[in-house]
């Protein structure tokens, strides 16, 4: 019972950090059509920032905060100086530039930060909660995770749904002609746009680091299962990515604890097969209406 | 990796070679009849011998086996500034894997094609060594001391003639464990949380000889996903109060970390690979609230092996040469077990071109190891099993706790032992006590 329980809490957490993830990628489809294969090693970038900051002997929240306004800035430059050049050329342009980007934030990292594992602290402590004589598989940390994760897709939706700002950005990012014509100050939409998203992925890697080990690589393995869970809930939607990451943590989890971790990512990759197939948009998708 | 830039060009390392024999030929000391004599040999050189190995120098398993490069080419650095072995400086190329067995092959393609090394030594890497070992032997590369306990560097010779392990095998190592848990610990219910590969496999096989009753769980993982909290949830389900684990030093971390979380509070068994206790101490230092302090600290109490001394035995006459040999040659940072393992290797690599004399070829050094491998003196607690019939490395350990600070406690003393069905004995060569020659080159 213990380790059903302990296993589903691990699937949890971990579920989190897939959805956190995949928000950024949702984020950054949604506002700009692109799929940004650059995230996971901007978010490492960022997360070595906080771990910097942190090393220094500054608090750990100094480290977090620092290290979402690091995105910010980042995905802001990465927008203006490497992807704008492209806009207006084919799509593929865009999305192979991510892939360069990919390697050579990589590199630099490497070079920069080095290559060894280094542990993150986690601010709420690495022990379980403990409830009565039990102790259950989850840390403060990891409450602090799924919390955070909550919040920015509850922002999200909100940012899309409700604010004009949000309307801005889906009409600039699905019709720039057009969004033009309406007054719409299309560069600086997508500008914001890859910002946002690229705060949102600091703070999976944030996440994802809090409490374990970090080296240039560590986001690698969350770049196929975020996407995974991005595609799963149909890419364009905040709520999708949070119940695709939530489903793809839960059943690796379980697969791994059950059955066998050598299965994870054959277990991944069915499942995004299964989708697929039954349903080629994704669990979330809207009718093809406004397919541009 | 940077060494490449002083790489000669295969066609300068020709010239040179043609440039000496003509020296050789125009009356010197030398007078081979048919011409050449020892120095026909790929990567060997009147003046030089080179050799190269494939060390994870990146990613997961970079933490620790990074080091070992720097170790070896520190000795064979104070070799060299003692005039290297039969007049020969000994060059090393190091070049980086990844751990990644695709990676391997493409260096090792480099090494042995263009760089033309004379021999491969100490690779490291179950499946990362497997990828090119057929290669190597096909080549006809000695391929010495891979850095790996796997069985299959030294249980075939007829398969693989070229190949020579080093540590001891992880079958053994499983054995003297499961019989040190079968005598001290009866009433112990035995967890096994195992790499899913040779490492594991092949020390389930060991403990199981003597601990099939007691085993009440087991856990694999998949080297590469560092979320093992399943694997330690099963654990913790199955009652399991001693596991004893085969992982990686990474993952010795990890399962510290997980059990925290988890509140699970077994007694832990580290094989010899994933205890290093400085390295897991201070991945684990570092997180917050205390949980886990002090650097070393952390791992006391956990029952490991031992087959070299380590740095926690500063009197030890082995170590004080590594430390002198760091001290004079080493890069940044400081001594650790990992260079202390890379020296030992080192070390014996030139005891074996030592003993395969002055006309250095392949075949004859790898003749000269089977000939005087069980005889070689070296910092290992036990002889090497070498013979024309195995290529066993290290024939022994012994099993210690580790307490303050990291200082390794012997529990038992030397046991050696050979792969199947071999029983268990104490270990009556004196390897453990003995102690480096003067110069701290081997004679």
């Amino acid at each position: 019972m213990q380790q059903l329980v302990n296993t589903a809490l691990s699937g949890l957490t971990l579920g989190m950090v897939y959805a956190a993830f995949a928000l950024a990628l949702v984020m950054i489809w949604r506002s700009t059509r692109v799929v940004n294969f650059a995230q996971a090693p901007m978010a490492m970038v960022t997360t070595f920032v906080a771990l910097a900051v942190i090393d220094a002997g500054h608090s750990y929240w100094l480290g977090f905060g620092l290290a979402l306004l690091s995105g910010l800035v980042l995905g802001a430059v990465v927008e203006r100086v490497v992807i704008r050049p492209v806009e207006g050329k084919p799509e593929i342009n865009a999305v192979i530039l991510t892939l360069g980007l990919f390697i050579v934030l990589h590199a630099l990292a490497s070079v920069v930060f080095g290559n060894r594992y280094r542990s993150f602290p986690a601010p709420f402590g690495v022990r379980g909660v403990e409830v009565g004589d039990t102790t259950l598989g989850i840390t403060g940390f990891g409450i602090f995770s799924i919390a955070a994760v909550l919040v920015v897709m509850a922002l999200l939706v909100l940012l899309f749904r409700v604010t004009d700002l949000g309307l801005r950005m889906r009409a600039a990012a699905y019709h720039q002609e057009v969004a033009r014509l309406l007054g719409v100050r299309v560069g600086r939409m997508l500008t914001l746009g890859w910002a946002l998203a690229s705060v949102v992925g600091s703070l999976a890697g944030l996440l994802i680091a809090g409490g374990s080990l970090v080296h240039p690589g560590f986001m690698d393995s969350i770049v196929v299962f975020g996407f995974v869970a991005a595609v799963l809930g149909g890419l364009d939607s905040p709520v999708g990515a949070v119940v695709g990451g939530l489903l793809l943590g839960l059943s690796l989890s379980f697969v791994s604890g059950y059955v066998g971790s050598q299965l994870v990512a054959l277990t991944a990759l069915a499942i995004l097969m299964l989708v697929l197939t039954l349903r080629p948009g994704g669990l979330f998708s809207q009718p093809a209406q406004r397919r541009v | 990796m940077k060494r490449r830039h002083t790489r000669p060009a295969p066609l300068a390392g020709v010239l040179a070679t043609l440039a000496l024999l003509a020296a050789c030929g125009a009356g010197d000391d030398r007078s081979d009849e048919d011409g050449g004599g020892g120095v026909s040999e790929v990567g060997v050189s009147e003046e030089s011998v080179t050799v190269g190995a494939h060390f994870p120098l990146t990613g997961v398993a970079a933490p620790g086996y990074s080091e070992i490069p720097t170790g070896a080419q520190a000795y064979f650095d104070y070799v060299n500034a003692q005039g290297g072995v039969h007049g020969r400086q000994i060059e090393y190329l190091v070049k980086d894997d990844g751990y990644n067995p695709t990676n391997t092959n493409t260096v090792t393609s480099e090494l042995v094609l263009q760089d033309e090394i004379f021999a491969m030594v100490g690779g490291l890497g179950t499946p990362t060594h497997s990828a090119v070992v057929d290669f190597l032997n096909e080549e006809g590369v000695p391929d010495l001391f891979v850095s790996s306990g796997s069985l299959q560097w030294g249980d075939d010779v007829e398969d693989k003639p070229y190949t020579f392990g080093w540590q001891p095998d992880y079958e053994i190592e499983g054995k003297i464990i499961g019989q040190y848990v079968a005598e001290n610990l009866p009433d112990a219910k035995v967890g096994l949380f195992l790499q899913d590969d040779d490492f594991g496999e092949d020390a389930e096989k060991g403990v199981r000889q003597y601990l099939e009753d007691q085993v009440v769980g087991v856990e694999r993982y998949t080297s590469g996903n560092t979320d093992v909290g399943p694997q330690i949830a099963g654990l913790q389900a199955s009652g399991a109060d001693l596991v004893l684990s085969f992982n990686t030093p990474s993952y010795t971390a990890l399962s510290q970390l997980v059990s925290l979380k988890l509140g699970y509070d077994p007694q832990w068994f580290y094989s010899n690979v994933g205890s290093d206790p400085d390295l897991v101490g201070s991945l684990l230092s570092e997180f917050s609230e205390g949980a886990v302090e002090g650097s070393a600290s952390s791992l006391d109490g956990v029952l490991t092996t031992e087959y070299i001394p380590g740095i926690d035995q500063a009197e030890d006459p082995w170590v004080q040469l590594w430390q002198k040999v760091w001290d004079e040659h080493g890069t940044e940072g400081e001594l650790t077990n990992y260079r202390v393992y890379g020296m030992s290797h080192a070390y014996a690599f030139v005891q074996a071109l030592q003993a395969a004399g002055e006309e250095l070829t392949r075949d004859g050094l790898v003749e000269a190891l089977e000939e005087v491998g069980q005889d070689l003196d070296g910092p290992q607690l036990a002889p090497f099993r070498f013979t024309a019939d195995s290529h066993m490395g290290i024939s022994g350990l012994r099993v210690v706790e580790i307490k303050d600070g990291g200082a390794a406690d012997p529990l038992t003393p030397v046991l050696v032992s050979d792969i199947g069905d071999a029983p268990i004995e104490e270990d009556t060569s004196g390897q453990a006590d003995d102690a480096p020659p003067e110069g701290g080159v081997p004679e």
